[in-house]
Formats: C-alpha cells, structure tokens, sequence
C-alpha cells in the first residue's frame, strides 16, 4: 500500500473515532471538513491536472443541496435523496461543461463564475420552488432507506455522522483511483501542453469535459450531505463566496499532491474555528494566515512537507 | 424617459470603468487578477474621507490626496509582496490578493470601526440639471466627465507616450519586450501604482454618495472582474465599453425584466463569451 | 461622532464574565435572590459583526455588555453571574447554525440571543428543539418566525424580545392613512423581507384608505451601491410618496442619492421602517431630509419614562455613544432571562418559558409583554418625522405617532398575508 493510502486509510480510521470520543459539537465541526474536503477534492481534479480553476463549483454543491433538500421535504429516505442530488448536480455539469470547456484559463474561470452566479440568482428568485433568501427550512432527517428489515433512523447525528463519513471516504477512494488511473495520467498531460496532447491522439475537450462532469457529481454529493446535516438550504450555497472554499482550501493544501486539497479542508475550517473564539477580526489573522502559505510554502503545505521529506532523506 | 434611464445608467458604467480601468491595466501588462482591486476601491474611500474630516470638509484637497495614498499602498503591496510571487502559478497569485482583501477589510474596520460612514455631500455638487425630461444630480454629471476624461486621458497615455509605448509593448508580448530592453520589474510597479491610483479616485469620488464601510471592495469587484473579461484582458478600449453596455444593460433592464437584476452582469458576460470567446476586444490567450 | 471607544476595544477579544459594575447607578433597586443556579450562567450571541452591516453587531454587543455589567453587579441571575460571548453571524445561515451548535454543544451556553438576519433566525429556530435551549431573537423581524415557527409548528424554545416586520408595513400604514397621498412607490432591497413589508404596507392601506394607489415600485439586490437607475424607474412613474425599507449602510446610501434626485422636493411623503436606527441617524446627519418619516425597533427618546433616560445615560456614559435599537434589545432580553428564570427559581427550560409566556418586561422601550400564544414581546414603538436638533449630534424624530402595538400587531390564527 503506498502512502497516500496509507495515510488515508489512518485519517479514516481517526474520522470514525470521532463519536466515540467527542461530543456532538466535534461531529459537527469533523463532518463539516469531511464535506469541504470533498468538496475540495472534486474541485481539484480538474485543478491539480488540466490547472483549469472553476470559480462556480458552488453551482453544482448547491444544485445537489437543494434537489437532496427537496426529496427530504417529500419524505424520500436519505441514500435515494443524496444520490439523486449528486446525479443532478452532475447533469448541471454536463450542460455548464458543455458551454465552458472551449474556453481556457481566466475566460474559463469567469465562465464559470458566471454560470455560478446564476444558479444563485435562480435560487433566491425561485422562492416558490427553493424557498428564497429563506431558503429551505425544516428538512428532515429520517430513515436511511435502506431495502429491507435493517433501516436505519439516522436522526441522531452521530448515526449520520457514520453514513456520511462513509459516503465521504468511498467518493474519496474514487477520485484517488481515478487521479492514479490512466485517465487522470490524461488529465494531466493536458496540463502539460495541450497541443501535444492532443496531437498524440488524445480528445482534449472531451477529457475535460469529463472530468467537469465528475467534480460536479462529487460536488453535488458533497452538497448533498449537507441538507441533512444542516436541515437547511440557504442561498449562500451557490454564492462565489462558497465557491472560493474549495479553491483556497486546495490552494493552502497544495494542488499537487491528492491529500493537498483534504489538508487544506483541515486547515482552513479547523484554523476558522479556533481563530473565532479568540477574536472578532478572523479575518485579518486568517489573511495573514493565507499570506504566509503563499510566500513561504510554495506548493501548499503538503508541498512543503513533502520537500521537508525529501531534504531530511 | 427612455433617454433619461440611459444617461443614469451610463453614470453608473463611468464609476465601473474607473475600478475596471486600473484592473484591465494591471491585468494586461502583469497578468495580474488583482482580487484586492476593489479594497484599493475601498481605501481610496477611507482615505479620502479622512483627508476630508483633516482638511475641513474640503472635497477637492480630499480627491486629491486620498487617491495619491492609495497609490502609496499598491506599491508597497507590489514591491512588497507581489513581485515575490510572478513566477509562480496564477492561481497562487490570486490567494495572495485574496489574501490581502481579508486583511484590509479587518484593518479598516479597526482603525474607523464598523459602523459605516458617510460624509455630507459638497454643497457645490448638491444641485441638479434638468436634462432629457427629468432631474439629474450634477454630482451624476461630474462623475461622467470625471469618466470620460479617464478615458481620454488613458488613451492619451498610451497612445501618445513613452511609458504608454512601453506598457502597450509589453502587454503584447512581454519577452519581445524584454527583449528589447525593457525593464519589467520597474514597469510592473509603475503600472501597478498607477492602476492602485486610478481604483483609489473611484473610491474617492463615491463617498458623498455612498456610504463607506468595511467589505465595500467585495460590492465591486466581480462586477469589475465581470467587465473587464467582458471587454477581453487587456484591452481598455474593451474595459470601457464592457463598463458602457453593463450600465446601460443594468438600467434599462430594471425597466423591462426587472427579475433578472441580480444575474444580469453574469448572464451579459455568459453570452458574449460563448459567442466571442475572448470578449469584445481581447486579443491574446488567457 | 464617535460610536466606539478605544478602551473597549480590547476588551472585545473575549467578552468576559466579570465586568465589574463602576457605574455607580444603580439600576435595580433589589439585589438577586440567591437560586444556587449554576455559576456562571452562560449565554450565547450572535450577531452581524463584519463586512458593510458590521455596524449592527457593535451596536448589539454594546447594549448586551452594558445589560451583563449591571446584572452582574446586582449579583447575577438568581447569585450566579451571567457570562455573555459574542460570535460572527456573517448574515450567513450555515454559520448562524454553526455558531448555535457551538454555543450549545461545546461551550455550554444556557440561552441564545441575537440574530439579525431573518434567514438566519429561521434556521436556527428550527434546530432549538434538538438543541433545546431558549432563543430570543433580538432583530431578525421575519413573521414566519414566531406565526410558523412558535404557533404553527409549537417550537416552544423561540422567542423574540424585538418588534416584527409589522412595525414596517402595517404600523407604517396605519400612520399612512391620514397622509394627503394617494399614488405611493416603493425602493426596497430584494428579499423576503423587503416584499412582505411592502405587501403588508399595501394590503393595510388599501383597506384604510381605499383610493389609495401605488404606481411603482423597484427591488434593489443586497449590496446596490448605485440606487440610480431604481430611483428614475421609480419616479417616472410619478409617485408622491416613497416607502423604503433599506436598512442599514443601504438606507444611507439610498437616501443620499435619493435626495440629489431631489426625490424629496417632489415627493410629499417618504417613510422609512428603519430609518430611526442609531446608524443611519448617524451616517445621514445633515442629510437627512428633514420631515422624513423613520422608525425601527426602539427609539431612544420614546418613551419619556425614567428608566429609558437611565439607560440613554448608562449606555452613553460606558460607550460615548447613543444607544441604537439593536443595544435596547439585546440589553432587554438579557433582563427578560434574569426575570424569568428569578421567577422560575430554576435553569429547568420547561419552566423557564413557562415563566416567559406571559412575561411582563419591564425595558427601556416602556411596558412589553411577551405573548403566549407565540412568544413575541409586544410593546409600542413610535413613527415620527426627521428633524435636526442641536441639542444632540444626529438628526432625531419629532411629530411622533404612536400606535399601541395591540393594534397593528398580528394576531393569531395568523391569515396569510395578503397583497
């Protein structure tokens, strides 16, 4: 087992401790970086290979928020909900992709900025339908839906807190599959250069556009996870703001290692939490924080870490 | 009414042609995406307001100084910080002026508080014309010659100097340039500063009308990224008509399709990109 | 003038639990009775604390501190001395949920206060029964929050100590009526909010003066800078009166713009929910046009009772600032938890609210009684013109209006509301 698996497979062991041995508040705060990580995670595999940045990834986490949100109300049980909400996301991906993958670079980003924003202005506009700005309440959290006898009432949040983190490590071992497999050795070749990709016979957009539509399902879920987790729905998750999450938690992290991106979920809400309780003005010590992981570690933490490996060998 | 609604909407185009203009700069000659555009906005605001309350209410001294300080602050975030970081990945590049919009936000908010502030309009510019059937403020009409003479001025610059000969050159192709002899790293500040200066005269010129507050940067700057891509990167000539169809298409359609105000700019900028891939007037690759 | 003060500051880093009293007024003329609660008592707060609103959570945290200090130096709640934090709501549901988790969860917080978004407010009221602790709302003015949440869906642990939107449309109207104005327009921001105060404000109207027309009207997204374009859509439509409910850093903007329109020299009217707030007094000044119709949730000169002059004072002597309606509310649930729980003799929730429902408070914004039927404090606020005074450093209202509040408040079975 090389190490990233190693590694991860100790983090998950760690992840499903958490009950054990912490209250609810530390479920909430662990299932909270697990979601952003995945987040992250999805963002990243088009980041870390093609190096194209999405700037709308929060359309696809929030498209499967609201669908999940949605089934919830209408009493769908929590597996078929959260999968329909990821493969929902998934299909905004495909038609977003479909306008955005022609375009490279910045033009690419504000693209998908844009095709963000909208879905956040259809969102608030939409208020019969996703509750407006009050976004959708009271969505419950019941039976896991499991076919059978053995169903699950996943109320209690350290029950979900299990099914969640399970989801979450599967979609992890996914995306790490994928990232070593022969088409994330494609993804990357494009990042390289393009051309010569794509003189070697390899169909640049339509890889791209693959990968698109993967992170918006991995999105989705991520999104997909929260509504029964929060029972609410805002607006905000569609925001730009929210899609800066993964973008920063990739980038504290390291874009180029697969852990990068988990790291820098870590990070980035633990650092959050701890800052708030000591001051008012998170923002400036959290500023500085992001300032010095640019200047002194190059290549996120994990970056640094690794180079500290290597140096110390 | 018609014609009325345009000329309101083309006073809102000018105040983001001015926040636009200094970023289409930075971004054509650095190949910058400079996210603390809009707290340099916001400095320029604070800073003149500052200078205004110090000068005795004095608008015109407040316009003059609080955008020069400006000006000082973006280059101590150039040569301090951001000349560290040119040759690493772009998207580290925008973390770091990310980076900056945090702590600028929580800076201000130390030094003037939280409470917004706003200070009473210049008598001079309180009157109002009567143009195209209604009432328009002077201060509307200010603001649009202010606008139009940042353009005229922009182009002149370029056209017509040394510097702008340098800048145009080195937007163009930047190794030729080097090539050539030019000094990029001394170019970068200078370019720098002046587009620090040009976001710190719009904020300067808001804050009669506007209230002040920590996190005002965020209010603009995606619309300014918005039409600067809209213009295609590096083109002014682009910025600025970006900046004119954005406030035209704001105002009238507040008249026509009201609902749609919250994702006009996104949608405009959608659809020209998808039909011209580099904008009005880009010319280069990303 | 200045709405902050520099020794304060530091103490913001972590609101502590024993500020000790040396204000040397004494607000309660009887000392606690000793209940052996537990020590300290904790409670949470959260509340807009950056970006363009920030100005609010100062305001609301101020008023909390001046209300901890003095409880604290009566001898706490019950003998056990309160203990207040403050977190960042960012107007942010997900962190609005997150701050009451860690209120609850992990820093053991007996009761919950503040919340200005109404969004956030809803979110949260819904988690209180699992969280099960009691929530007093002390801004957020949405109805869905006490006619859904507490009387339609029972939740039992919310509260609100602040006045809801009817202030806005229906108290508005009723002043409205006897206006001679018959076209009305409306610049308000785009959300919830903003359209049911303006549906209320219709339908209230329309029933009290039935040719009364309004001929058009302009949403404005969060975070408009430029009101231009809405305010020459709006006046081509030639209003006489205007109705507003921008609030905050937005309302300033607005009405400044609004003025160099010279919206008010053609118009007759023009009223403003929340224009009475400390904040946009202060960020208007000068400009504000006098005869200008503002409310909000308190008023700092209504009524003219001892207790309300006692705590203008107590609140300028500790903060060199005038009190907004955000400091009255947090200061008044702060008191209204000693009440009850004193009156309860126990933390135990149930009894608690029991000790609520029905609660008579007695706060600087004169007498207020906490409904049963869906725990909303009821007490009067007034309506009034915009003048400029200078006995004091900020416009302040004249010509009040007052309304009891059993008048223009909602009641129970709640109807939907109407346009």
């Amino acid at each position: 087992m090389n190490r990233t698996a190693l590694v991860l497979s100790l983090a998950g062991i760690a992840v499903l401790l958490v009950p054990a041995l912490f209250g609810s508040f530390a479920q909430y705060l662990v299932l909270n970086i697990l979601l952003l990580a995945l987040f992250a995670l999805s963002f990243n595999l088009l980041f870390g290979t093609t190096g194209l940045l999405s700037f709308g990834q929060a359309a696809f986490y929030a498209g499967g928020a609201y669908v999940a949100g949605l089934l919830l109300r209408a009493r769908v049980p929590i597996l078929p909900a959260v999968i329909i909400g990821a493969l929902a996301a998934a299909l905004m991906a495909a038609v977003v992709g479909a306008f955005c993958v022609r375009h490279t670079r910045v033009y690419f980003s504000m693209l998908t900025l844009a095709f963000g924003m909208f879905v956040y202005a259809i969102v608030w506009k939409w208020s019969d339908v996703t509750g407006g700005d009050d976004g959708l309440i009271g969505i419950p959290r019941g039976r896991l839906g499991l076919a059978g006898p053995l169903d699950p009432n996943l109320g209690p949040l350290s029950r979900y807190y299990v099914f969640a983190a399970v989801l979450v490590f599967a979609s992890v071992a996914i995306l790490y599959r994928l990232s070593t497999s022969p088409f994330g050795l494609t993804l990357r070749s494009i990042r390289e250069n393009a051309e010569r990709a794509e003189f070697s016979g390899i169909r640049v957009r339509r890889t791209i556009f693959i990968a698109f539509v993967v992170a918006g399902l991995f999105a989705g879920l991520a999104g997909a996870l929260l509504a029964p987790l929060e029972q609410t729905v805002s607006p905000s998750a569609a925001h730009w703001t929210k899609s800066a999450e993964p973008v920063m938690a990739t980038l504290i992290g390291g874009p180029f290692a697969f852990t990068g991106p988990i790291v820098g979920a870590v990070v980035y809400l633990g650092l959050k939490e701890l800052i708030v309780r000591f001051t008012e003005y998170w923002l400036l010590v959290f500023g500085l924080v992001l300032l010095t992981t640019v200047l002194a570690f190059r290549g996120g933490l994990v970056g640094a870490l690794e180079t500290l490996a290597r140096k110390a060998r | 009414m018609l014609l009325f609604q345009g000329l309101v909407g083309l006073t809102e185009a000018m105040y983001l042609w001015l926040v636009a203009a200094g970023l289409s700069l930075i971004f054509g000659v650095m190949r910058v995406l400079n996210f603390a555009h809009g707290s340099l906005y916001m400095l320029g605001a604070y800073f003149s307001y500052a200078v205004l309350r110090a000068a005795g209410g004095n608008f015109w001294i407040a316009l003059l100084v609080g955008p020069l300080l400006v000006a000082a602050v973006g280059w101590l975030l150039e040569f301090g910080f951001l000349r560290r970081v040119y040759r690493i990945d772009e998207a580290f590049q925008l973390l770091l002026t990310f980076s900056f919009v945090l702590i600028f936000d929580d800076l201000v908010k130390l030094v003037f508080g939280p409470v917004y502030q706003s200070p009473p309009t210049p008598k001079e510019l309180s009157g109002a014309v009567f143009v195209a059937g209604s009432i328009l403020p002077a201060y509307h009409l200010f603001i649009l010659g202010v606008g139009a003479a940042v353009g005229v001025g922009l182009w002149l610059l370029l056209e017509r100097t040394r510097f702008g000969l340098i800048v145009r050159a080195t937007a163009a192709d930047r190794e030729m340039a080097r090539a050539l002899g030019v000094r990029s790293s001394r170019l970068f500040t200078w370019v720098f500063i002046f587009g620090a200066w040009l976001a710190g005269l719009g904020g300067a010129l808001s804050i009669p009308v506007r209230a002040i507050s920590p996190g005002m940067g965020e209010l603009i700057i995606i619309e300014a990224f918005v039409v600067v891509v809209l213009g295609g990167l590096g083109s002014l000539r682009g910025a600025f008509l970006g900046a004119v169809v954005i406030g035209l298409l704001h105002a009238y359609g507040l008249l026509y399709l009201p609902v749609f105000e919250l994702a006009l700019a996104y949608v405009v900028m959608a659809a020209v990109l998808i039909v011209r891939p580099r904008g009005f007037f880009g010319v280069r690759e990303a | 003038m200045s709405t902050r003060s520099r020794t304060t500051r530091r103490g913001f880093l972590k609101a502590s639990a024993f500020a000790l009293a040396g204000l040397g007024i004494a607000p309660r003329a009887l000392a606690a009775p000793k209940l052996n609660l537990k020590k300290p008592i904790k409670i949470g707060c959260q509340t807009i604390l950056s970006g363009p609103l920030g100005g609010y959570g100062e305001f609301m945290r101020k008023g909390a501190l001046l209300a901890m200090e003095e409880i604290n130096a009566q001898g706490g709640i019950g003998g056990s001395p309160i203990e207040v934090n403050f977190r960042d709501e960012e107007l942010k549901v997900d962190v609005g949920v997150k701050n009451a988790r860690y209120f609850v969860d992990d820093w053991g917080a007996d009761f919950l206060i503040g919340i200005d978004s109404s969004a956030v407010a809803l979110a949260v009221g819904e988690i209180m029964p699992s969280l099960n602790r009691i929530l007093i709302v002390t801004h957020g003015a949405t109805e869905k929050y006490n006619e859904d949440l507490v009387y339609k869906k029972k939740i039992r642990q919310c509260f609100r100590i602040s006045v809801p939107v009817y202030q806005d449309g229906i108290a508005s109207a009723m002043v409205a009526k006897d206006f001679p104005v018959k076209k009305w327009a409306t610049i308000s921001p785009d959300y919830e909010y903003g359209k049911t105060s303006w549906k209320m404000f219709r339908s209230t109207l329309k029933a009290l003066k039935p040719d009364v027309e309004f001929v058009g009207e302009s949403f404005a997204k969060f975070g408009t800078v430029d009101f231009s374009s809405h305010i020459s859509k709006v006046m081509a439509a030639g209003p006489e009166a205007i109705f507003s409910t921008e609030w905050g850093g937005e309302a300033v903007t607005m009405i400044k713009q609004a003025k160099l329109f010279k919206v008010f020299d053609q118009t007759k009217a023009f009223m403003s929910p929340m224009g009475a707030a400390m904040d946009v007094l202060q960020g208007l000044g000068p400009d504000y046009p006098d005869g200008a119709w503002a409310s909000g949730r308190y008023y700092f000169l209504y009524p003219e009772s001892a207790e309300n002059r006692r705590f203008v004072e107590a609140f300028r002597k500790k903060w060199n600032s005038y009190p907004s309606y955000v400091s009255e509310t947090s200061y008044a649930a702060l008191y209204a938890i000693k009440k009850a729980v004193e009156k309860a003799k126990t933390l135990d929730i149930d009894h608690v609210i029991e000790a609520l429902e029905g609660l008579e408070v007695s706060r600087p914004a004169g007498p207020c009684v906490i409904r049963k039927e869906d725990h909303q404090a009821v007490y009067t606020v007034p309506w009034g013109r915009i003048r400029h005074d200078p006995k004091y450093p900020m416009p302040i209202l004249g010509d009040l209006r007052v309304i009891p509040a059993d008048q223009y408040y909602r009641k129970p079975p709640f109807p939907p509301v109407e346009a």
